[in-house]
């Protein structure tokens, strides 16, 4: 036995029935708020985690891959029920959204008041502008194929430059005891973290450096390939996930 | 003055301040304000105790002031499990086939609250206090499976919401005729995967035997959680078979202004 939508009886409601059809949307609209920043932010910070945790951490081979690759795993489940069954045009932005309400909060009253790390060190990155492009995309194509494609490409490659106006002034250089550091590898070393050794505030790896400049847009575009498979996967996910059936038994 | 008689009558009346299929609203109203009270709460707890008594576990002064509050959340938790579930379960309704449909509209908005007191208690214990965990683990070394975020997060936030998404799913088995004929997939899927969070604090204990430091926080050994959670999805599920039904019923009631 599963749900069954009769198309039939759809008809704007007028009088009681709209007033409780409205009362009705807006407990929903409380209950997904709440559910997304928990369930959300739980995935994002047990994977991505410490990229978006600390400023040293953002840097140019892992945290423009991870992030934008688990960041997309939601919206795209959700998009797969909104846009699918309520022809909401909404599921990124409000999944990014209530992350990045969930993450603030956490950054100010977890790190900053409570263990006084810097607010600056413990900045979250934004996706919201991936997560516009691909609620449109969406929406103007209504096509799971198109927005695998380019809507999770953009997700990734829009992820650096629109982070780059919070997050570019950490990487400027300085120059503490003759070494060369960033100030995001300066926060790191002078606000000591007693669970993380050292090696592993060493972030970036193997011959990275000799590519240059041209780092941060190869993990760009390796996580917009990884995205446009991500996208399509987390889709199926949600709609299993959305399932209507009722069972005899469990 | 006929007018004025009338007016008396009317006046009489006590005022309908909600309409009827909102008149759960109030209590729903006080579970948030109950909730936000306790964990805005518990924080302050920590703030005021944890860096002058929560960092070193073989300090008498941690025993008084950490594992004595896990003993007191393991009564509360056991007392509001038994009391809620009981009281759900003792007052189901038994005659479910002759239910009107008014009534079993109001109900689905009670499940919906109950649902949303629900993810309320998951923000608290997915967002706000799983991030702080590392927060905490940075300043002060894990030596024991107690810490002071570990006593509230782990022993306190998660069997809350595991309870309040037990109460969402024994509300529509008792009191909803399709949740009682049959067993919603999408609300067990949604109340039970994450009941398996819970269940993950073995796992992830075991794991920091190995390492009690939070080298980070992305380590396979948390990914337990990340699991358990993706089933609540399944909210989407029940909106779904909560939207169709209510459909059904609304077709089945008078149009009224």
């Amino acid at each position: 036995m599963s749900a069954q939508i009769p198309i039939s009886t759809f008809k704007p409601y007028r009088g009681e029935k709209a007033r409780l059809a409205r009362a009705y949307d807006y407990l929903i609209l409380v209950l997904a708020l709440f559910l997304f920043i928990g369930s959300f932010h739980l995935h994002f910070a047990l994977t991505v985690g410490d990229w978006d945790f600390w400023v040293d951490w953002k840097d140019r081979q892992w945290w423009p891959l991870v992030t934008p690759l688990i960041g997309i795993t939601f919206p795209a489940a959700v998009q797969s029920v909104l846009w699918d069954k309520f022809r909401l045009p909404l599921g990124a932005t409000l999944c990014v959204a209530a992350l990045l309400i969930g993450t603030w909060v956490t950054r100010v009253f977890a790190y900053h008041y409570w263990n006084y790390f810097p607010i600056n060190m413990v900045l979250p990155a934004t996706m919201i502008p991936g997560a516009l492009v691909l609620d449109t995309l969406l929406m103007l194509t209504n096509s799971l194929t198109i927005t695998s494609i380019f809507g999770g490409a953009a997700f990734a490659l829009l992820f650096y430059p629109t982070n780059w106006p919070i997050f570019g002034m950490f990487h400027q250089p300085v120059e503490v005891a003759n070494s060369q550091l960033t100030i995001a590898d300066l926060f790191g070393f002078q606000y000591i973290r007693t669970g993380m050794p050292e090696y592993l505030r060493i972030i970036e790896r193997g011959t990275l450096r000799t590519y240059g400049q041209y780092a941060t847009p190869l993990a760009a575009f390796c996580s917009a390939l990884l995205c446009s498979l991500m996208y399509p996967l987390w889709w199926y996910i949600g709609k299993w996930f959305a399932d209507t059936r009722y069972l005899k038994s469990i | 003055m006929a007018t004025t008689t009338e007016h008396v009558s009317l006046s009489t009346e006590p005022p309908k301040l909600l309409p009827w299929y909102l008149i759960d609203l109030p209590k729903y109203l006080k579970g948030f304000g109950i909730l936000t009270v306790i964990y805005v709460g518990l924080r302050l707890y920590q703030g005021a105790f944890a860096i002058e008594h929560g960092l070193d576990s073989t300090e008498p002064a941690f025993e008084q002031y950490w594992m004595r509050l896990f003993y007191i959340e393991l009564a509360i938790i056991a007392a509001v499990a038994s009391g809620y579930w009981g009281y759900l379960w003792t007052t189901r309704d038994r005659n479910l086939e002759q239910l009107a449909p008014k009534e079993e509209i109001r109900r689905y908005f009670t499940l919906t609250m109950w649902i949303s007191i629900y993810t309320f208690a998951v923000y608290w214990a997915g967002s706000y206090f799983a991030e702080q965990d590392n927060s905490w683990h940075q300043v002060a070394i894990r030596d024991t499976p107690f810490t002071a975020n570990h006593i509230i997060e782990f022993y306190f936030n998660f069997p809350l919401y595991v309870i309040l998404g037990g109460c969402a799913w024994l509300y529509a088995r008792t009191r909803l005729p399709l949740y009682a004929k049959g067993i919603s997939l999408p609300l067990t899927l949604a109340v039970f995967g994450p009941f398996m969070i819970l269940v993950s604090v073995g796992f992830n204990e075991w794991g920091h035997t190995f390492w009690f430091r939070e080298e980070f926080f992305a380590a396979p050994i948390h990914w337990g959680f990340v699991i358990g959670v993706w089933f609540a999805l399944g909210v989407g599920g029940i909106l779904l078979q909560g939207v169709t039904r209510l459909i059904e019923l609304l077709d089945r009631i008078p149009d009224a202004e």
